[in-house]
């Protein structure tokens, strides 16, 4: 035992040198009115420096206080409740009203009376569809740089659309009047924007989708599922219906999870030669790595405030109850970019999120039909940043002939530029209607060159070959700072749909 | 050996309709069945929802009442609805503390006192001859939702007979060749159960049963084992289903064999290694289910090797204070974009905002949330209260053009959306009672409703007056359809015939077929809802 002791006593200053995540970015768990289960489906800001929240059981919540460093100065007062699901909420400065996105309805909720409780529910656009299916969900975004909103709308079960405008995304314009604007979707989680508006959302593993992916919405794109592409008949400024994926390159019977020996179903990479208005994922949040049920999309608009990630996204995760970063860059007109794991450890399954004006993300949700690592039935949480900067990798960029890393920290030369301190690995996901899919047509590429930016602070790494479509694992486990310190996080996944010219 | 006095008592037929009989019939017989049952404090609930005996068991229940608030157990006839029984005695309050809260129903044929924080009662009575579900439940107001569960009555040996056994002894890993070992002790098993009950060994042994099994006609039967450890089911020599090897006794195995009607080789063999003892077989076939053959059965036997377990939610009844309610969800009977609005007093609606209609109204409680606060929220929840009313057909809208008003109306198609109606909203008032907002064609409808009297009260005369405000333009030939199925009118009011009668009061109604309806108008219509007396 006596041994024991000296050894720990000895390694302590050790263990205690070594990063942690807490120590740059905190979590505050915030204790929750006791006469609900407070299962964050959604969050907003409202003008006031309140927040607001819908809940999975139809509640939304004004929180004040939750800005504060005393987690105890938060309080809560319910704005209105009986709603069908709230997993979109949002302010709109312009009528400055509260719109909700529920099971099937947008509605515009407003508190004539004053009395801190909405008292009058307008059907904004209830345009859509609804069957009485559990799956059925409809994930809502706040107001887009043009004053819409946008709704997901998840498909009926896994597979198929029963009623009109499942596996849709739509905008809501301030009239009411609903756009079809991008087919495809599986199952969506989250609905967010970039620092630059543009419209993005979380789909989940499943048929089509060997992994969960974060995705650009491009009006007028084919998201990858089929499912629900029947309703192009409603949808006449959508133009004709996109062909269907590739039967020729599926060989299965199409039945799930019943390849057909010798089959090779299809690539991404290949049918988006065929079918025009297919869209490939932005990121592929690698299933199992990133995590498994991708939830909310959160961009750090905080100018700093939040760290050394400025206008990065933040992709929470329902099961793996985590946030993951992303950052991304447009390529011969198409989004794509890297993944790297950020913060563990939040106490339920992440649904809803919202960075407010201070750097602080807003989050929580529940476990409840999925289970969470984070163990809580629910939760409301804070991630805030301590000030202290990781050591990170910032951004990864595609190059012509490989990729180009950028440092939170100066970098020690030596590690740096040795190739020994990485590792590549290729892969992708067969394009598919069965279930999922393992991480396939794995290639080992060498890594040729490593060389240290005159800065100090960036890499180059030349990579052969390179591979279109495929996600490009980069580990970079060897890279030290110029104080010695290892990185935070030693993996990125680049989602590697166009290769630059240039 | 002890269960062999029961079956001389299954003989006996007893009347289970009155508790008292069945109590002191039991009196006077020695062994006993022991069940504890508590009540768990402060969480609503009793310490077991499941107790299983066998046909005219002798059964002793010793209840004890661990929470702080009073408790009692009774005990109901299969299939009776225990929440309506506990409920219904709200309607004679007083009647009811008289038998302190103990319904006078002729379904209940077994109950203890409504026992006092920490009192104890025994109960000591024959178990029902007849298989079956029996619930029981407190009977104390507000508690049957969740203090509630069943006395399964299940046969148990049923078919086998001329059971022996033979002990072995031996160190084993697997199922050793019984046939080539020579046995240390053999038996008769006098209750034909399998069932290891040995005073002197505990470890390192093996015991095969052999009996006879009464397959009652021909077909396919399936077989239930399990053990702790290995065990093996064979009938006429050939092996039917088999767990061997050293394991405890939780999974349970299935296999399926088809039987020609009459008798048959049973051989049961099993083997000890260490640690804990236990057997079990079971079998089902044509003409009756799960029917154990051991004295000893696994946790969820009765749903056999493997079926899943089906999900079970405690109860989050959404509670209505001194404001209107409202719960948007899938309630059966109202569709998919219901509202349902429980009202001060007990009385509830479930609007459709697809059908643009009252589609139920009920009394009573108002609505359980566990079913879409669980798990991934699916599935049509029911009222929770009771009388519940549906004037018209399923999600169907009131508004309808035909030349003659007895014509059909429009059925909801759930992939379709009625033509003509637009959903607007709804607007809460200074009580938080909603006036829901629509458009049918050119009119704008507001409708609002009041409810009097009180629905969770005997006598209470629980009264839904619903106000319709039609503003615009109507199209030619509108009706209006205030319900369906056959009325009589009484007294200027509609009755409901050949259902819960209720009646409906509205100005210038008339049936036409089976429609009761009125000629659509710009201006107010007020309907009035009232339940029977």
């Amino acid at each position: 035992m006596k041994r024991f002791s000296l050894f720990f006593a000895l390694c302590s200053p050790l263990l205690a040198a070594d990063p942690a995540e807490s120590d740059f970015y905190k979590i505050t768990t915030f204790e929750t009115p006791k006469e609900t289960a407070m299962e964050v489906g959604s969050i907003d800001l409202l003008p006031d420096g309140r927040l607001i929240m819908g809940t999975r059981r139809g509640e939304i919540w004004t929180v004040s206080g939750a800005g504060s460093s005393d987690p105890s100065a938060v309080s809560y007062k319910l704005y209105a409740s009986g709603l069908h699901e709230v997993l979109g909420i949002a302010y709109n400065p312009k009528d400055k009203n509260i719109y909700a996105t529920t099971r099937y309805e947008v509605t515009r909720l407003q508190d004539v009376d004053g009395d801190g409780r909405a008292d009058v529910f307008d059907n904004v656009s209830d345009a859509w569809g609804v069957s009485g299916d559990y799956h059925e969900y409809a994930i809502g975004s706040r107001f887009d740089k043009v004053g819409d909103l946008w709704v997901t709308l998840c498909l009926t079960g896994s597979f198929s659309s029963v009623t009109p405008f499942r596996g849709w995304a739509l905008r809501i314009k301030p009239d009411g009047t609903m756009v079809p604007t991008c087919s495809g979707i599986r199952s969506p989680g989250g609905l967010g924007f970039d620092a630059d508006g543009e419209v993005y959302y979380a789909d989940n593993q499943g048929p089509w989708h060997g992994s969960c992916t974060l995705q650009h919405l491009v009006p007028g794109s084919f998201q990858g599922h089929p499912g629900g592409n029947e309703w192009y008949a409603l949808a006449p400024n959508m133009g004709p219906r996109p062909i269907d994926p590739s039967p020729e390159n599926y060989q299965g019977d199409n039945k799930r999870r019943e390849a057909r020996e010798g089959g090779d179903p299809g690539r991404m990479v290949k049918e988006r030669e065929r079918i025009k208005q297919l869209l490939p994922p932005a990121v592929y949040l690698v299933h199992g790595k990133i995590g498994n049920s991708a939830s909310a999309i959160i961009c750090d608009t905080s100018a700093g405030k939040f760290g050394p990630f400025m206008n990065q996204l933040f992709i929470a995760d329902q099961s793996h109850s985590n946030l993951s970063r992303v950052f991304l860059e447009t390529v011969n007109g198409i989004k794509q970019g890297v993944v790297f794991p950020f913060r563990l450890g939040f106490a339920s399954g992440l649904i809803g999120g919202r960075m407010d004006g201070e750097g602080r993300i807003f989050t929580g949700g529940s476990d409840r039909g999925w289970g969470a690592r984070g163990g809580k039935p629910f939760c409301f949480e804070k991630c805030e940043w301590t000030g202290k900067t990781p050591f990170e990798v910032h951004e990864m960029r595609a190059k012509p002939d490989g990729f180009e890393l950028t440092f939170t920290q100066p970098i020690d030369a030596k590690t740096a530029g040795d190739l020994k301190s990485y590792s590549m690995r290729e892969f992708t996901y067969a394009y598919r209607e069965a279930y999922g899919g393992d991480e396939i047509d794995e290639i080992l590429p060498t890594i040729t060159a490593v060389e240290v930016g005159a800065d100090g602070q960036s890499v180059r790494l030349k990579i052969s070959p390179l591979t279109k479509g495929h996600i490009h694992e980069l580990h970079f486990e060897g890279v030290k700072n110029t104080a010695g310190h290892p990185l935070l996080h030693t993996v990125g996944y680049y989602t590697l749909n166009e290769i630059p010219a240039k | 050996m002890r269960f062999l006095l029961l079956f001389l008592l299954a003989a006996t037929a007893l009347s289970l309709n009155a508790a008292d009989k069945a109590q002191s019939a039991a009196a006077d017989l020695g062994l006993v069945k022991v069940i504890m049952l508590k009540t768990m404090t402060a969480q609503m609930k009793y310490d077991e929802n499941e107790i299983i005996v066998r046909p005219a068991e002798k059964v002793k229940i010793v209840f004890e009442n661990g929470d702080d608030l009073p408790h009692n157990l009774v005990f109901c006839q299969p299939g009776t609805d225990t929440m309506t029984m506990a409920m219904k005695q709200m309607e004679k309050p007083e009647e009811a503390i008289k038998r302190n809260w103990l319904p006078d129903d002729k379904s209940i044929w077994l109950h203890s006192k409504m026992l006092n924080p920490h009192e104890k009662e025994e109960l000591i009575f024959i178990a029902p001859e007849k298989p079956g579900d029996y619930p029981y439940v407190c009977t104390f107001p507000g508690h049957a939702l969740t203090m509630n569960g069943q006395l399964k009555v299940v046969p148990m040996g049923q078919g086998l007979k001329d059971l022996k056994f033979a002990l072995y002894l031996g160190n084993w890993t697997k199922l050793p060749e019984f046939a080539k070992l020579k046995p240390h002790r053999e038996g008769v098993v006098p209750n034909n159960l399998i069932d290891i009950q040995l005073d002197d060994y505990k470890n390192e042994f093996g015991v095969v049963f052999t009996g006879k099994i009464d397959a009652p006609r021909k077909g396919k039967y399936q077989f239930y084992i399990s053990g702790d450890d290995g065990v093996r089911l064979l009938i006429d020599g050939k092996k039917v289903v088999e767990y061997d090897g050293i394991h405890p006794s939780g999974s349970i195995k299935q296999e399926a064999v088809q039987l020609e009607k009459g008798e048959h080789e049973l051989r049961y063999e099993y083997f000890q290694g260490g640690g804990q003892i236990a057997v079990f077989a079971a079998w089902k076939g044509p003409g009756f289910d799960m029917t154990a053959l051991s004295a000893w059965q696994p946790k969820g036997w009765e749903k056999g090797g493997k079926s899943k377990k089906k999900e079970d939610f405690a109860p989050i009844p959404i509670m209505v204070g001194a404001e209107p309610v409202i719960y948007r969800n899938f309630i059966q009977g109202a569709g998919n974009r219901a509202i349902g609005v429980g009202y001060p007093g007990g009385i509830n609606i479930a609007w459709s905002a697809e059908s643009m209609n009252l589609a139920l109204l009920w009394k009573g409680a108002f609505i359980d949330a566990s079913l879409h606060w669980n798990s991934r929220g699916g599935g049509y929840q029911s009222p929770l209260g009771y009388d519940v009313l549906k004037p018209t057909g399923e999600v169907t809208p009131a508004f309808s053009t035909a030349e003659k008003p007895d014509a059909a109306w429009p059925v909801w198609d759930k992939t379709k959306r009625y033509e003509g109606f637009a959903w607007k909203g709804y607007t809460l008032d200074a009580k938080r009672s909603p006036t829901f907002r629509y458009t049918w064609q050119g009119a704008e409808i507001e409708e609002s409703f009041s409810a009097t009297g009180n629905g969770n009260k005997p006598g209470g005369n629980p009264t839904l007056i619903r106000s319709i405000k039609i503003t615009g333009s109507l199209p030619a030939n509108a009706w209006y359809r205030l319900g369906a199925g056959a009325f009589e009118k009484k007294e200027g009011r509609f009755v409901a015939k050949d259902r819960l009668p209720y009646s409906i009061i509205a100005e210038g109604a008339q049936m036409a077929g089976q429609n009761l309806v009125i000629p659509a108008k710009v201006g107010m219509l007020t309907i009035t809802y009232q339940w029977a007396q």
